[in-house]
């Protein structure tokens, strides 16, 4: 009995290994390391591109656009965008199984910059090119590219936008501003508001500028995760704390549409007069109240070009050559100096903005 | 078709917990099966499983703390904020006062500890529901995780992240496997035999029937293979990679609370409470050291689960450990623990855990996005449970156990062969009594 | 036979469950007018009768046919059958806690105004129902404020207000003291007259042999025979051997009591209500147990007999304020229901399923419950001690099942107590205190119960039994202590007892002198 019984693990045993053994291909030679760019790869090969949640338009009109782009140039895409609550976890896992289904390139915007080390680690290791969309990855030497519209100048455009905007209607300051800046965890967040700061800083230290709350740090004006909500709730505070005894408000330093918004709202909200308030993104309501004098400006970041001069990138590495870049000392990102490929700008107000949004069906015909 | 459902029973035991996880093993199995398949075999590459084993280990892990915090009849839903408030703590303590990294870990068990047994002070000895408690838990460390952090994101060293992200080291000839992880899966192996031989023995010992030898043979068989592929698919993968250390942390966690739960006085205890609290109380059993124990544990559980979620990352966050309460608490019921406590094994919540781990993976390597998983998610949930309270509103445990009832009456004990039953009206078909406990 | 019709004929019922025939083709006759009472051991099938009637299984589910008023019925749920005027009223009672008379009365039949409740209408009517049902009380009490016997008066008002032709009562009295059952026997006479019919089921023979005109027994899914009481001159003795089939030559075990010294002295015992802190349950209770004695403690219900036990048992009850505990002459400290295990304690709960199992157990879980450190080293349970424990008292106590490994939810309610006995058995205790041990029990496994009580007692421990049943404590018990509102009234031996004087003790807190 005994020796059946041993006979009987003996044997299910031995069969079952040799099963596992003939189903695993060892994956464990075959693919090199990062060299792969220099040799390019087969152009149907699965690009992979990670987005955010989608709580601004511009992920979403994005992601389509990849879809869109990759597929035109002969790639297999798989876009995906992260939870809405669960952003992080979303995104690691989802950048694990596009390494799993052997993407080529992978276009990463970040959720939290800093929190992505070890699946942009194994994409390097697996052989995959890493780009950096919009948001640098930090913390890591494995991001191969950075691609963005230059933020440092988008800050720098809003700063002058304010400014400008501000004197059209005052023409002699001191003027009071409030000052807004994007989520912490978003790399960017700080480079728009020292881009801003760099215009801004001079005249408030002359005393032309005056902050009217007194907070004017990154720490102090940052809004966690970009959400609208988040924005408002700090106006209102703002409101209620400082601008309650007929201090008017002259400007306020926006980093995006959907802050800008939020802001207006809550002013409008109070009852008060709307101040001169920028913004980026170029997002449909905001364009909408520019043409309606609202909202002062916003930036013009065509999402187009950006994905466009991305989905350039992915096809120069498929090729074997190396993209363009036009920035290789900039962009430290803790670890190493990653090359970057920097799109100009363009802010947009009342003035220019018909002829800013010509190229662009949707945003075209709101300003006619 | 009776026959198949007798080997079945012997393979995987009569009672209608077992059954119900054989039902959960069956659903597992057929989830990557299904994958397998619309992945073009992507779901059980080496590269995927390893992925998969080092995204979820940190759920599964709360799933280990929450069984026990649901069974004891109480929720917790702070787990996810005691994750990120440990982590940005621990984060800060190595940045700011440069802590070697193994003395950050105890630092973060121990803040976990404190956490917990806050929470247990309110649970057990005020008497507040741990809902509210932990509710208000959520709020309190989700905020001094921000307060800080300052909503930042705080990087950690090196050493740190081995917990999350790191290998088995490369040792011994080329065999082209890791070869730690090959011995690990040998020393699983001679494990499971020797388990089984034992149980075996005691049942002898006990005077019960035993199953057939070849049926032992072929359950060992099963199981050894299934070691044997996880095994050479997790040592057959990149070089540098293997079984994660965060698998290996799991796997540890598993057996011992499965032990403890299942085998010790102090484990048994949870269980009496979560059944019938006056009854435990009136045994001689101390409740509110129970439910005191059971909470701190949880916060040491999610504690751990934060670390290893940061040293993954590379860095704490502020959306660190959001919504994680979800995941655990979900995978816990889809394990088949009830609702009103008592009920549920720490392996029927890892198989819950890694159902929707591998539902999950699954989706997302057919690249579904993750709206429409959060969608097939919820409701493989709702469909889990609702099964399960159906089967019970028919006076069954479940449509597997209802199966095999017919056998447990004559087999497994040879009480049932002796005809002392003047009345067998004492032994009444069903008795309603599983409405009281709608267990899920 | 009574010349009146038949109201209610069931034919050759038949209804099985998965595994299990729990009817085999009984055959009821209740006629128009009479009272009439169903018999049986537990499981014999008697509640499986009155779900089938009432609807509970449905039409279809179950052989055989019902005719009820001449025609025959098919019902397809409660509310067709509440309809056709028969109502059920549960041991456990349905009535939401936290509303009046006046809304239990009238849930799901709420008089109505122009779509809204009228509750002018309902309140006159309430008074109405509770007047006829004998119950005195502001119809705007909530019900959990009034005590058990009441609520069900409310219940019987609900049945009343739905226009009753056949009132069905299941154990109405098992929770009941003297006083109210004998105030609901008394209202059911009355209904009689009346011209309501009902039907009664009930495990207390000596109610039935008192009100009944007719007795059904079903044994086993069967029915066994109908008895007409004033013609066949039935008794207790009479029934039970239709019960059980067999005539129970005593329905107590003899045995010769060997009693030594004092065991266990309990001395000025005094314990509050665990909320209103002015009410006493126990003043200053004074008693003593011997060696192989089995103490009885008669008291009605509410007079503080488990509330003293269970505040001996580790304080487990209320606020203690007073009184020692000697073992063997020597004070012994109870703080805790560990400590009272430790020094030889064991209480055996009134309420089984309530408090005295977890149901969601297995047999041999739950014997080791009280103290699994005996089959336990360094905190891990050996699986093997476990099961021969448990497979040792399932011979010893003959409990019927399977295995040891079968829930406990699955067990009868005299099995069901037997694993609790085992599971304080096991425990080794010097002194038992059983609360209600037979309560809800079968007259065969009462039987076997009066056997365990004596053997350990004839193991040298002492034993005390609380219940409210005299004929149980006068059979059973070597002396028999009496209380009365908290108070310990008098103290009674076995030779001397007479139940005039035990009740007059119960209902009195004059002492009596010690005989």
């Amino acid at each position: 009995m005994r020796n059946l019984f041993m006979k009987a693990v003996a044997v299910g045993a031995v069969t079952m290994l040799a099963l596992g053994a003939t189903a695993c291909s060892n994956e464990r030679d075959g693919q090199g390391g990062g060299a792969a760019s220099a040799k390019g790869f087969a152009a149907d090969s699965l690009i992979g591109v990670a987005m955010p949640s989608k709580t601004s338009e511009n992920w979403v009109l994005a992601g389509d656009l990849f879809v869109n782009g990759l597929k035109e140039a002969g790639f297999k895409a798989d876009v995906q965008y992260a939870g809405a609550s669960t952003t992080v976890a979303d995104q690691q896992a989802q950048i694990s199984a596009m390494v799993t289904k052997g993407a080529k390139v992978i276009v990463i915007g970040a959720t939290d910059a800093a929190q992505l080390a070890t699946q942009v680690k194994q994409a390097k290791e697996s052989g995959a090119t890493v780009i950096a969309y919009d948001r640098l990855i930090t913390n890591t030497a494995d991001v191969d590219y950075y691609i963005a519209y230059d933020n440092f100048e988008v800050g720098q455009l809003q700063g002058k936008a304010l400014l400008e905007g501000m004197k059209a209607k005052k023409p002699k300051g001191p003027w009071t501003i409030e000052l807004f800046s994007g989520s912490p965890d978003d790399n960017n967040s700080a480079v728009f508001f020292n881009g801003a700061m760099d215009v801004l800083k001079p005249l408030i230290d002359k005393g032309d500028v005056v902050v009217g709350s007194g907070q004017n740090t990154v720490k102090q004006t940052a809004i966690q995760g970009w959400k609208a909500e988040n924005a408002q709730q700090r106006m209102d505070s703002l409101l209620t704390s400082t601008y309650n005894g007929g201090k008017t408000l002259d400007g306020v330093l926006s980093p995006n549409d959907t802050l800008a918004r939020a802001i207006l709202t809550s002013i409008k909200g109070a009852g008060k007069p709307l101040p001169i308030v920028t913004g980026q993104d170029s997002e449909v309501e905001s364009v909408k109240s520019i043409v309606a004098g609202q909202q002062y400006s916003t930036i013009n970041k065509d999402t187009r070009k950006l994905v466009a001069e991305t989905i350039n990138m992915v096809k120069a590495l498929q090729e074997g050559s190396a993209p363009q870049v036009n920035d290789t000392k900039s962009y430290n990102n803790g670890v190493k100096v990653v090359p970057a490929y920097l799109l100009p700008p363009v802010i947009v107000t009342k003035a220019n903005v018909a002829e800013a949004y010509a190229n662009d069906p949707k945003l075209a015909a709101l300003t006619k | 078709m009776s026959g198949f459902q007798e080997v079945k029973k012997n393979l995987f035991g009569g009672s209608a917990s077992v059954s119900r996880q054989f039902g959960m093993i069956f659903t597992l199995v057929a989830i990557i099966l299904l994958f397998q398949v619309l992945t073009d075999g992507l779901t059980l590459t080496s590269g995927n499983l390893i992925a998969v084993v080092s995204q979820y280990s940190y759920i599964l892990i709360l799933a280990i703390g929450m069984l026990m915090v649901i069974v004891a009849g109480h929720i917790d839903l702070s787990v996810g904020s005691i994750a990120a408030f440990t982590g940005i703590v621990v984060a800060k303590s190595m940045q700011n006062l440069d802590l070697p990294w193994p003395l950050a870990i105890l630092l973060g068990l121990a803040v976990g500890a404190v956490i917990g047994a806050w929470h247990g002070f309110w649970v057990a000895y005020v008497g507040v529901p741990a809902f509210i408690v932990t509710l208000a838990g959520m709020l309190v460390f989700r905020g001094g995780n921000q307060f800080i952090g300052n909503a930042d994101t705080v990087p950690v060293p090196e050493g740190f992240r081995e917990i999350g992200a790191g290998y088995l080291p490369e040792v011994g000839p080329s065999t082209g496997y890791n070869n730690l992880t090959l011995l690990l899966g040998v020393i699983a192996c001679v494990a499971v035999v020797w388990r089984e031989s034992r149980a075996r023995s005691t049942r002898r010992e006990m005077g019960t029937q035993n199953a057939p030898l070849w049926i032992s043979g072929v359950r060992l068989a099963l199981m050894v293979g299934v070691i044997a592929f996880a095994t050479l698919r997790f040592a057959g993968g990149r070089v540098g990679t293997s079984l994660p250390v965060s698998g290996i942390i799991l796997i540890v966690l598993v057996l011992a609370y499965s032990f403890y739960t299942r085998n010790t006085v102090g484990g048994r205890s949870i269980y009496a409470v979560g059944g019938n609290a006056r009854a435990a109380e009136l045994s001689g059993v101390k409740l509110k050291r129970v439910n005191f124990l059971v909470m701190t544990n949880m916060g040491i559980l999610s504690a751990l689960a934060g670390m290893i979620f940061v040293a993954r990352s590379a860095a704490s966050g502020p959306q660190d450990g959001l919504s994680w309460e979800l995941d655990a608490i979900a995978a816990v019921f889809i394990g088949g623990a009830a609702v009103s406590g008592g009920l549920g094994t720490i392996g029927g919540s890892i198989v819950g855990g890694l159902v929707m781990a591998l539902l999950n993976n699954g989706l997302q390597l057919m690249g579904v996005g993750v709206d429409l998983v959060q969608i097939i998610k919820g409701l493989v949930l709702l469909l889990a449970v609702a099964l399960d309270v159906y089967n019970k509103s028919q006076g069954r445990f479940s449509v597997i156990g209802s199966l095999t009832r017919p056998f447990r009456r004559q087999g497994s004990s040879p009480a049932a062969e002796r005809p002392d039953s003047p009345s067998d009206s004492d032994r009444l078909p069903v008795r309603p009594l599983t409405h009281r406990k709608t267990s899920v | 036979m009574s010349a009146a019709p038949a109201l209610l004929e069931m034919r050759s019922i038949t209804k099985s469950f998965p595994g299990v025939t729990a009817l085999a083709g009984v055959d009821l006759v209740v006629r128009a007018g009479e009272i009439h009472a169903i018999c049986g051991e537990n499981g014999a099938g008697k509640s499986t009768l009155m779900k089938v009637l009432s609807g509970v299984h449905q039409h279809g589910t179950y052989g055989g046919e019902i005719f009820y008023g001449g025609h025959e019925v098919r019902f397809r749920g409660i509310r067709a059958s509440e309809d056709a005027g028969i109502v059920i009223i549960h041991q456990e009672l349905a009535l939401v806690p936290g509303m009046s008379i006046t809304e239990n009365i009238f849930l799901g039949n709420e008089p109505r105004k122009r779509g809204a409740i009228d509750w002018k209408v309902a309140q006159r009517r309430a008074l109405e129902l509770m007047e006829q049902v004998g119950l005195k009380e502001d119809p705007d009490t909530l019900i959990m404020d009034i005590g058990v016997g009441k609520q069900q008066l409310v219940e019987i008002a609900k049945a009343f207000a739905k226009d009753v032709k056949l009132l069905i009562l299941d154990e109405p009295t098992a929770a009941l003291n003297e006083a109210d059952s004998r105030h609901l026997l008394d209202l059911l006479r009355e209904f009689k007259r009346q011209g309501i019919t009902s039907i009664i089921i009930s495990h207390k023979l000596n109610e039935i042999e008192a009100i009944a005109d007719s007795i059904t027994i079903l044994r086993d899914g069967r029915t066994i025979e109908t008895l007409d009481v004033r013609a066949d001159g039935v008794n207790e003795a009479r029934i039970v051997r239709g019960m059980v089939g067999r005539e129970l030559s005593s329905r107590f075990p003899d045995h010769t009591p060997d009693i030594g010294e004092v065991l266990f002295e309990v001395r000025d015992w005094t314990v509050r209500h665990p909320i209103s802190s002015e009410r006493l349950v126990c003043k200053g209770s004074n008693f003593t147990v011997r060696r192989g004695e089995v103490v009885g403690f008669a008291g009605l219900m509410g007079s503080g007999r488990s509330e003293l036990a269970m505040s001996l048992f580790g304080r487990s009850y209320g606020v203690w304020l007073g009184g020692r505990i000697y073992k063997n002459g020597v004070e012994i400290q109870v703080k805790s229901v560990s400590d009272a295990i430790k020094h030889g304690l064991a209480y055996v709960s009134e309420d089984r399923k309530a408090i005295g199992l977890n149901l969601l157990d297995d047999i041999k879980t739950s014997v080791v419950a009280a103290k699994p450190a005996k089959i336990a080293r360094r905190g891990v349970i050996d699986q093997v001690a476990e099961y021969r424990t448990a497979e040792g008292y399932r011979r010893d106590l003959r409990i019927k099942t399977p295995s040891v490994d079968e829930g406990v939810a699955k067990l009868s309610g005299g099995n069901q107590q037997k694993v609790v006995l085992a599971k304080w058995m096991f425990t080794d205790p010097d002194l038992l205190i059983l609360d209600e041990p037979t309560r809800g029990i079968d007259v065969g496994a009462k039987f076997e119960i009066y056997g365990i009580i004596q053997r350990l007692a004839a193991q040298g421990r002492g034993v005390v039994v609380i219940s409210s049943e005299l004929p149980e404590l006068i059979g059973l018990c070597d002396r028999i202590y009496t209380m009365f509102e908290g108070t310990i009234t008098g103290e009674v031996a076995r030779a001397d007892v007479d139940p005039e004087r035990l009740m007059t003790q119960m209902t009195t807190t004059r002492k009596m002198p010690v005989s």
